[in-house]
């Protein structure tokens, strides 16, 4: 029973937290045709752990600048640089950790059935 | 081949293979160890290469936009990848690895650092099962070869071994020879003064010069002991023996008789105690070698008044002087061959080896005791 709630609450946890994602950064990048992908893998190509790379994003979004930013200068040219979000920390922090649970590459790892 | 020249060849041969195998042995262990490493790191090379090859798809991977990313992956090498926390992040094993290498002996493996983080990989971990295919093979290999040198060497030992014992072989040969025709010569002179002597005491033409004769008879009968037992060592490995029943007390009582003249030129105490009529089967010459040779040395190295006992019993006979003794350092060498104790007297050192001889070819126990200065006790058990 325990379990069932724990879930639950995990789960409503996880849904809020990516609407509140959407809301908050997807539904401009959407409009905007920002890659999503493409600059999370920069960004774990750069900081290889997650908590790195939460902690590099978590600084860029709390001063959005190119010096802050680890995209090149022709990602600049393509897509201006964000203006800075009045939203709280936890809630900054929280949009993160979902944009990272959403775009997370090593979850496509799988393990080939054929050998070389 | 000679007792000695025998001796003098398996000394040579353990020594010399010995050492050949030594030597040979560090070289094979070095030889060993040296290509073992070799195969173990041609094994590790194909981990290395295994490593390029999955960072390269890794790089591949980290730019794909497929939905499943196939993980590179080998039959016979495993691998996982770490980020910079070392935490595993994928790989092929069935199970989560850590980064640090096993404990397991007949594992290898290979940790690389990927930069930059492709899918956020900082280390590569790939291992492999030892193949011990081509050790064993080498191990085969070595012994194999250790075995044909080993006899190879063993053949060409032998050689080398008889072509260094042949100055000795010669010598020993040229000494038996001297030895064969000098008793040859002797015993005909020999014969005619002892034959003469016995003339002149018989017909009693010797009350003039009774103790010049006595002389001369110990002087006749101190060669034909040295005669006879000259003969006996040549002709020692061609004589034919005659197992007979023999009365050893007849036979001690003749030759005390014998050497009278010695033992009375000493003025010595004979004691005999000679348990009756007690036999033994043996050839008549082993068993008077043994007594006329333990009794012409009780008299020769005794003290002018000592005393010569001899005891035979059922178990043993036992031949007891008040002489001057062996040192307990002679006392191990005194049954070689032409070893003497004491040049005093004269003699070629030859009793006691022809002694033990016969002791060993009968299996009889034969021991000395000697205190220096004191006396000897030689004793020879009959096997039971």
């Amino acid at each position: 029973m325990e379990k069932i709630v724990l879930w639950s609450l995990l789960s409503v946890g996880i849904f809020a937290s990516s609407s509140t994602l959407e809301n908050d950064c997807l539904s401009c990048h959407m409009m905007q045709k920002i890659p999503n992908d493409l600059i999370y893998r920069r960004y774990l190509m750069t900081y290889s752990t997650k908590e790195n790379v939460e902690d590099a994003i978590i600084k860029y979004l709390k001063n959005p600048q190119k010096v802050n930013s680890i995209m090149p200068p022709q990602f600049f040219l393509k897509f201006p640089i964000k203006k800075l979000q009045n939203i709280e920390d936890q809630r900054r922090k929280e949009n993160v950790k979902a944009y990272i649970e959403k775009f997370d590459v090593q979850k496509r790892l799988i393990l080939e059935e054929n050998s070389h | 081949m000679l007792q000695s020249e025998k001796r003098s060849l398996v000394r040579f041969l353990v020594i010399y293979l010995t050492s050949t195998l030594l030597l040979f042995s560090l070289a094979s262990w070095i030889f060993y160890t040296a290509t073992k490493h070799q195969i173990i790191d041609q094994q590790r090379t194909a981990l290395k290469y295994e490593a390029d090859h999955i960072i390269s798809k890794l790089r591949l991977l980290h730019n794909s936009n497929e939905k499943k990313l196939i993980y590179p992956r080998s039959k016979s090498i495993d691998s996982a990848i770490y980020d910079t926390d070392k935490k595993y992040i994928f790989g092929s094993y069935s199970d989560e690895q850590s980064l640090q290498k096993g404990k397991e002996t007949d594992m290898l493996y290979f940790i690389k650092k990927v930069e930059p983080y492709y899918l956020g990989a900082a280390y590569l971990r790939t291992s492999k099962k030892l193949e011990r295919a081509p050790i064993e093979k080498l191990q085969k290999s070595i012994g194999f070869f250790m075995l044909v040198a080993g006899a190879l060497f063993l053949v060409l030992g032998y050689y080398l071994g008889r072509l260094f014992v042949a100055p000795m072989r010669e010598s020993l040969e040229k000494m038996n020879h001297f030895i064969q025709d000098t008793t040859h010569e002797l015993n005909t002179p020999i014969s005619t003064i002892l034959t003469n002597i016995e003339m002149i005491e018989t017909f009693g033409k010797h009350k003039e010069s009774s103790s010049e004769l006595k002389r001369i008879e110990i002087a006749s009968k101190t060669l034909s002991r040295i005669y006879d037992d000259l003969t006996y060592l040549n002709l020692n490995h061609h004589y034919h023996r005659q197992v007979v029943t023999v009365n050893m007390v007849a036979l001690i009582q003749e030759r005390v008789a014998y050497f009278s003249a010695m033992s009375g030129a000493k003025n010595l105490n004979v004691i005999l105690k000679l348990e009756e009529n007690f036999t033994l089967e043996i050839d008549k010459n082993d068993a008077l070698r043994v007594v006329d040779n333990l009794i012409s040395n009780a008299i020769k190295y005794n003290k002018q008044n000592g005393l010569l006992e001899i005891s035979l019993s059922k178990e043993s006979l036992i031949v007891r002087d008040t002489g001057i003794g062996i040192s307990a350092e002679d006392l191990k060498y005194i049954m070689q061959r032409f070893k003497r104790a004491n040049k005093s007297e004269g003699g070629f050192g030859i009793g006691l080896h022809i002694v033990s001889q016969v002791c060993e070819n009968y299996q009889f126990e034969f021991e000395i005791k000697s205190i220096l200065h004191e006396g000897t006790e030689v004793h020879i058990r009959w096997k039971k």
